[in-house]
């Protein structure tokens, strides 16, 4: 079958490889309708996750049909079209039991790696690197689901393909910020990052009752969409400052709920963007927490601030007397899909949720390369690549 | 064709996963000392396995557990809370990190075992060429290594 693979740093390629197999009784093996570029791949292309071999099918945002399943798969059966959480998650571990998904004790084979990293491993994910298990990815013809019965989830007849792609990872990431991040009726949400993450957390915290939700970002076209679609004021960093423009807009209190959805590849204008680039590519930092860091100023006392970025180690100069005086609750997480993946399909079937919009730039997986170029670069408007093997 | 060179990488990939858990990588720039080898080695490692402690006996142990047979000793107490049960286990001696890296890896697959009825598997699975560079070996060695190492 096609797939697409990464096969160096900035590098892709479509080859032919092997097609998946049915490995364990829980797996099912679906044939994949649509599958998108997220914002974590670009931290895996550009080799900031170094746990990635050339070869490695990549892609972990999907919907598709189910082809065959394991002899011990009780809910899904052959033709059912489905939505998967992108973690694996086995269902009966405790942290499964406690819903935080991705901290699944049993998806990930390889737990060494990321045990010595931050002294605990967590789940493993698709087509996202050797740390979290070296499971083949979605940018595929097929793809083998593990524990098909926790992950899978049947998607409604009145939802498209194209709106329940985005329930498979980026709005259940999004909705594992709000929910986590506490958001609450009545209360001022600020979101770095007009992403396919920041957009979808910006319209779940107004879904959940958010009096007021900011985005901000530069690009005039995400920002565009983050009005429209999400009903979010917005702000350019580029131009303007944004814990001062918070501050005047909020009653001089700061945003309640603070949700960072930018990740260790932040962009900063300025002497500071260019010192955390710098540091950066000498490994004396491995991340830049350009946002976060501004999201622990503008927070208000008592608020809380959400890492739905993703960040891979260390970072430096983080403000912590901030956190501590001004008593701010830092939280962060990997996306609990299976935690939310039913209520967002509910949404997205009562048109509360629209995500096609995202999708601007729809293509045959052969053509995967050139919608990952416009994808990383934000070139043409993209805001996501999807791909339809 | 076998090529020396890339299987050094390889085995040097293995002793660098190694090592990283050594650094205490967590830990950098904290107070507390390192266990010296002797006692790191001969800690007793545990999992906790989301069961009821009726459900793991001692004389009735998950396969992965029994094959290491009477070099290792067994213990299962119930955790605290909701938690389920611990398993810890320990070699009689003093044990070579080869010999710990197979505790960590039964371990991991007995727990696996009891709570969801199989050990998770991988291979084959579809992948394009794997191009025989240095760093690809290195990285074929950490992720070998990688069931067998940890902090566990
Ligand atoms: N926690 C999870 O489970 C999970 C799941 C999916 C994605 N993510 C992460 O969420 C982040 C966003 O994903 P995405 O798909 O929306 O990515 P994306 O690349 O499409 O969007 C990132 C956005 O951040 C903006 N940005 C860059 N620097 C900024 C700054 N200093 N301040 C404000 N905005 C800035 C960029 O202009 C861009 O619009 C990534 O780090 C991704 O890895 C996490
Ligand atoms: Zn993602
Ligand atoms: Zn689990």
């Amino acid at each position: 079958m096609k797939a697409v693979t990464w096969t160096g740093i900035n590098q892709l390629s479509v080859e032919d490889v092997p097609e998946p197999q049915i490995l364990n009784d829980h797996d099912v093996i679906l044939k994949v309708r649509r599958t998108t570029t997220c914002g974590s791949d670009l931290h895996l292309l550009s080799g900031y996750i170094p746990f990635m071999r050339a070869g490695d099918v990549i892609g972990h945002e999907f919907m598709g049909e189910v082809v065959e399943v394991g002899k011990a798969v009780r809910e899904r059966k052959v033709g059912d079209r489905v939505v998967v959480a992108s973690f694996v998650s086995c269902g009966n571990c405790w942290y499964c039991r406690q819903e935080m998904y991705s901290l699944c004790d049993n998806s990930n084979p390889n737990p060494g790696i990321t045990e010595g990293l931050w002294g605990q491993s967590i789940g493993g994910c698709i087509g996202y690197s050797h740390a979290v298990g070296g499971y083949a990815g979605s940018h595929a013809e097929y793809v083998r689901v593990p524990y098909a019965d926790v992950g899978s989830f049947v998607v409604p007849d009145g939802v498209s393909d194209d709106r329940a792609l985005f329930a498979s990872d980026a709005a259940s990431t999004a909705f594992t910020g709000v929910d986590l991040g506490g958001v609450r009726p009545g209360d001022t949400v600020a979101v770095w990052g007009a992403g396919g993450v920041g957009q979808l957390a910006a319209r779940i915290s107004a879904i959940v009752g958010a009096a007021q939700v900011f985005v901000v970002d530069r690009l005039p076209e995400r920002l565009e969409q983050a009005r429209t679609h999400a009903g979010a004021e917005t702000i350019d960093y580029t131009t303007t400052d944004v814990a001062a423009e918070l501050r005047e807009r909020t009653g001089g209190r700061g945003p309640d709920v603070c949700i960072e959805a930018v990740g260790m590849e932040a962009h900063a204008p300025g002497a500071h963007g260019v010192y955390d680039q710098v540091k950066q590519q000498l490994r004396l930092q491995t991340d830049r927490p350009t946002a976060v860091r501004e999201a622990v100023m503008a927070c208000r006392k008592g608020g809380s601030v959400f890492t739905l970025g993703v960040f891979a180690s260390m970072v430096d100069k983080f403000p912590l007397g901030a956190i501590m005086n001004k008593g701010l609750t830092l939280r962060g997480a990997q996306v609990h899909g299976p935690r939310y993946i039913p209520r967002l399909l509910e949404l997205m079937e009562r048109d509360e949720l629209v995500t096609e919009h995202l999708a601007t730039h729809v293509m045959p997986l052969s053509e995967a390369p050139r919608g990952y170029e416009l994808f990383k670069e934000k070139q043409d408007g993209c805001v996501r690549a999807v791909f339809t093997p | 064709m076998p090529n020396p060179l890339l299987d050094r990488a390889a085995d040097l990939g293995g002793t660098l996963l190694n090592r990283l858990q050594g650094l205490k990588l967590p830990g950098v720039g904290t107070a507390s000392v390192s266990d010296d080898p002797e006692r790191a080695a001969r800690r007793w490692r545990a999992v906790t396995v989301l069961c009821s402690p009726a459900d793991v006996r001692v004389d009735d142990l998950p396969a992965p557990l029994v094959a290491l047979g009477s070099l290792v000793e067994v213990r299962v107490t119930p955790a605290p809370g909701d938690k389920g049960t611990e398993i810890a286990a320990r070699y009689r001696a003093t044990p070579s990190d080869e010999e710990l890296g197979r505790l960590r890896a039964a371990l991991r697959a007995s727990k696996q075992l009891l709570e969801t009825g199989e050990v998770l598997r991988m291979d084959p699975r579809p992948h394009g060429e794997r191009k025989q560079t240095p760093q690809g070996r290195l990285l074929d060695g950490v992720v070998a290594n990688a069931k067998k190492e940890g902090v566990l």
